[in-house]
């Protein structure tokens, strides 16, 4: 402590007060990386499109619903296809691709943004906001195959549990990836990820009420009119798998 | 067979379709209606249609973009999508943010099926058809069942319907997975409950109180909320729940008594069941349904105007006694000897030691950051409350900092408290002589000399005699001290209650927190409002010390100034040989600098503080 001398002190103190200044700052605003892609907003990508013609714009959610609606003159491609094989991009991995999704809380632009840059991909790009701050910017839509809204009533996760308690002639249909359905999924449910519905749909048995079951309620609907125009009874689970997990984690 | 039937009729002579064009370039609309409806020829488009709300719209005001009709007829060209928008220009803007659009892609004609058909019906019931859409997905049995579903049903046109919350073409989702949730949520729904249910003539014409929204907004619950935090708080719905709205009778409702425990569960843990006999929606005015918080409200505010009135009283009199003197010394260029002591009179004597001055500074210091952040709560619907409490880092600071500094001050207290013990019992001594300490002249507890100074400045006010002559306390000094003292125990024991109101009911019941928030809201408005001004104007802003009196924080004064402000002590000092040992140097210019910027600083906030709050009292 002798040893310290009056200018070791005054540095012990300076350091002190940055190290502490540092802290705050730390602790005000967790430190997050930026992404590895580039994030763009409606009016950008736009321009982007109006610029480039041939521009790969993709639409990451299902065939089913990118052909509903979509950005015009963007391509349907679902991240799990993107996931599963990186060659359905283009080849030049120099060439600008951007990616986009169906609402702003939804992660499936990104993931397709991440299996694009971990494939080696230079110039990827994310719609900031989703398909929503397209919309909301006034810009219009394309639809190539318009599903009629149907009626689609939906259950809630307490009354699920009762309808299935009572043997309800039911079928769960759960419509998340596969990989979201091993970690874990309502007892009996099939699996039919939605990405490959349009394909696949015709594996579901016509002879029961299905009830829809996606991540947070939000896709349901859609798929719901879909399998209606295809002439099942369904129903859709409000609030999807978190409500029902978030009425189990209650119990 | 429809299609060869078209075909035959759709096949004209070239000479129609001449004329068709020709038609159409001449009067656009209505003879181009008649030929679409030449193929289009079912009775929704050539009899429904003709009587529907549209009917004087052609088929082309909406269905545009058909330039050659072979072409539309041979199914190579076919009309552009359908811009409602393009007549309904506010809905369409409102509906770019509606949730259907953004999540699901609902067009116009998916809500509105019959376009074509569509008619103005004056007796419609929209209530009903609002419900009857809305539900033909959203099958809520809660909603059916609520007092507003009832109603409804029962042709009641002020109840909600599901749009009267939700928005018709301006859904909006607060879906519980999303970050907005439930803050954004909460404040949007809780203000459409108040549009209806503030809004005294439809509450009359129902039989309901108005009131309900402003009683819930003069709680903790609503104040919070206003000030712009309403995710820590409970909104309407998180106690009337969010559709199945029900009257405490009933027992499916949420507030019925035996689903309170439950229904407050979700929120707050860990209290006694008393505890819900706290009131959400409380009236202090009403005597036969709260007695004791009506009594709380009548004594409260009685001494909140009793005091004022008689200190504001005593100020005013006390000022233009000084100012008047003031002037009259002027005049005839008398100078009091304290201004210009000379010798022996320039000394510096100490009236506070330097504890004493630090504790007053802490005092200052929690007694501003009390009034800083509660006066906000206060006030919440103010601009200046919700700025204050941004500046703060938000509602949750603003009530740490509140609960920080109500710790320094109980702790202050409770040092106070045990100076006065040893004051009253010195070592030694034991309990002899205590009354004589007690009711003696070093003691701020008051005694009969104070009634006989309080008359004597009467007397003094109106020119009827000498001011009276102090020893070391005046009994607005001792006043100053003891509502402190009462203010500890009016504030800070309300204030505990309410630091952790479920713990509290183990030791009161609910309705007491009611008291408790009545208690620490208004006698915080009668400390800070007596600091503001009477203890500002006795001590630093009558005439002879304006602006500031710096003792407090400097410590001493001149001899000649203790000789003519408490000549009783300054004889008692001399007489017991004290005086010596007080005397000092004289404050040097560091102290005297911190000390000036720190009391103009606390004085001007002070006085800041009185103009926000008289002006929310009266105004907001």
């Amino acid at each position: 402590m002798a040893a310290l001398s009056r200018k070791n002190l005054i540095r012990l103190i300076v350091n002190a007060a940055l190290i502490l200044v540092a802290g705050l700052a730390a602790c005000g605003k967790p430190a997050e990386p930026p992404p590895p892609w580039k994030v763009v907003d409606a009016p950008t990508l736009r321009a982007m499109m109006a610029d480039d013609r041939d521009l790969p714009v993709y639409n990451t959610m299902s065939e089913i619903e990118c052909l509903d609606h979509r950005i015009p003159g963007t391509k349907c491609l679902a991240c799990e296809e993107i996931e599963k094989d990186v060659a359905v991009l283009p080849a030049d991995k120099n060439r600008v691709i951007v990616f986009y999704c169906e609402s702003a809380g939804c992660y499936r632009s990104c993931r397709a943004a991440g299996a694009a840059v971990k494939a080696g991909y230079t110039q990827v790009h994310v719609l900031d906001g989703g398909m929503p701050a397209w919309k909301q910017a006034g810009y219009s839509m394309e639809t190539v195959e318009r599903i009629p809204r149907g009626s689609i009533p939906s259950v809630r996760a307490p009354a699920l549990k009762q309808m299935i308690a009572e043997q309800k002639d039911l079928l769960l249909v759960d419509l998340r990836s596969e990989q979201s359905y091993k970690e874990g999924h309502i007892e009996g449910a099939a699996n039919h990820p939605l990405y490959r519905l349009s394909r696949d749909y015709a594996a579901i048995p016509l002879d029961r009420t299905l009830v829809l079951i996606d991540d947070r309620g939000f896709r349901t609907f859609l798929a719901g009119s879909y399998l209606e125009m295809k002439g099942y009874r369904v129903m859709r689970l409000f609030g999807g798998m978190q409500a029902w997990q978030e009425m189990q984690a209650a119990k | 067979m429809k299609d060869s039937a078209r075909k035959r009729r759709c096949g004209p002579p070239a000479g129609w379709i001449l004329l068709a064009v020709l038609a159409a370039l001449c009067l656009p609309a209505a003879p181009a209606a008649q030929d679409c409806r030449f193929c289009h020829d079912e009775p929704l488009y050539r009899f429904d249609f003709n009587r529907s709300i549209h009917a004087g719209n052609g088929c082309t005001s909406c269905h545009t973009g058909i330039t050659n009709i072979e072409n539309h007829r041979d199914g190579k060209e076919k009309p552009a999508p359908v811009n409602c928008g393009s007549c309904h220009e506010k809905i369409a803007k409102e509906y770019l943010n509606n949730f259907h659009y953004i999540q699901e892609d609902f067009r116009c004609s998916d809500c509105h099926r019959n376009i074509h058909a569509i008619r103005k019906d004056p007796d419609k019931n929209v209530k009903l058809a609002i419900i009857n859409k809305c539900t033909e997905c959203h099958g809520n049995a809660d909603y059916t069942a609520s007092g507003h579903g009832e109603a409804i049903l029962k042709g009641n046109h002020d109840a909600a319907d599901c749009a009267d919350c939700h928005g018709l073409h301006s859904t909006q989702v607060f879906h519980t997975s999303l970050e907005q949730y439930p803050a954004e949520a909460r404040e949007f729904y809780t203000q459409k409950c108040k549009r209806c249910h503030a809004d005294s003539v439809m509450m009359a014409r129902n039989n309901l109180s108005d009131r309900m929204v402003a009683y819930y907004e003069g709680t903790y619950h609503g104040k919070v909320q206003e000030l712009g935090y309403p995710a820590p708080v409970a909104g309407c719905g998180d106690c009337h729940t969010k559709h199945n709205i029900l009257p405490k009778e009933d027992p499916r409702s949420s507030i019925h008594p035996d689903n309170l425990e439950a229904n407050c569960g979700r929120c707050h843990s860990g209290f006694h069941p008393r505890f819900l006999s706290y009131q959400s929606h409380p009236d202090y005015t009403d005597r036969q349904k709260y007695p004791a918080l009506y009594a709380t409200f009548l004594f409260m505010g009685a001494l909140l105007v009793g005091t004022l009135a008689f200190f504001w009283f005593h100020t005013i009199l006390w000022w233009r006694k000084v100012y008047w003197e003031h002037h009259r010394m002027e005049k005839e260029g008398i100078v009091p000897p304290s201004v210009v002591a000379t010798g022996e009179g320039l000394q510096q004597v100490e009236r506070f030691s330097v504890k004493y001055r630090v504790m007053h500074v802490l005092l200052v210091l929690s007694f501003f950051t009390l009034v800083l952040t509660g006066f906000p709560l206060k006030y919440a619907g103010t601009e200046w409350a919700q700025t204050l409490t941004r500046l703060w880092g938000g509602a949750h600071m603003s009530g740490l900092f509140h609960r920080g500094a109500a710790f320094v001050l109980i702790v202050g207290m409770i040092y106070v408290t045990w100076e006065s013990l040893t004051f009253l019992f010195p070592k030694g001594e034991g309990g002899k002589g205590w009354l004589k300490r007690l009711l003696g002249p070093d003691s701020l507890f008051p005694n009969l000399k104070d009634l006989q100074d309080l008359k004597g400045m009467f007397l003094w006010f109106f020119n009827r005699g000498e001011a009276p002559k102090f020893d070391r306390w005046t009994y607005w000094e001792k006043f100053d001290f003891l509502a402190v003292f009462w203010g500890m125990f009016a504030i800070g024991g309300s204030g505990i209650l309410l630091w952790k109101p479920e713990w509290s009911s183990w030791l009161v019941p609910g309705w007491v927190l009611n008291i408790a928030a009545l208690v620490h809201s208004e006698e915080a408005l009668l400390a800070a409002l007596f600091i503001f001004t009477i203890h500002f104007f006795n001590t630093h802003f009558i005439p002879n010390k304006f602006p500031m009196d710096r003792l407090i924080f400097t410590g001493t004064y001149r001899l000649e100034e203790l000789k003519e402000q408490r000549p009783l002590e300054y004889e008692r000092l001399v007489a017991e040989g004290r005086l010596e040992s007080l005397k000092r140097e004289h404050p040097g210019i560091p102290l005297k600098l911190i000390s000036a910027t720190f009391g103009l600083g606390s004085l001007l906030l002070g006085l800041m503080l009185t103009v926000l709050i008289l002006w929310s009292l009266l105004f907001a």
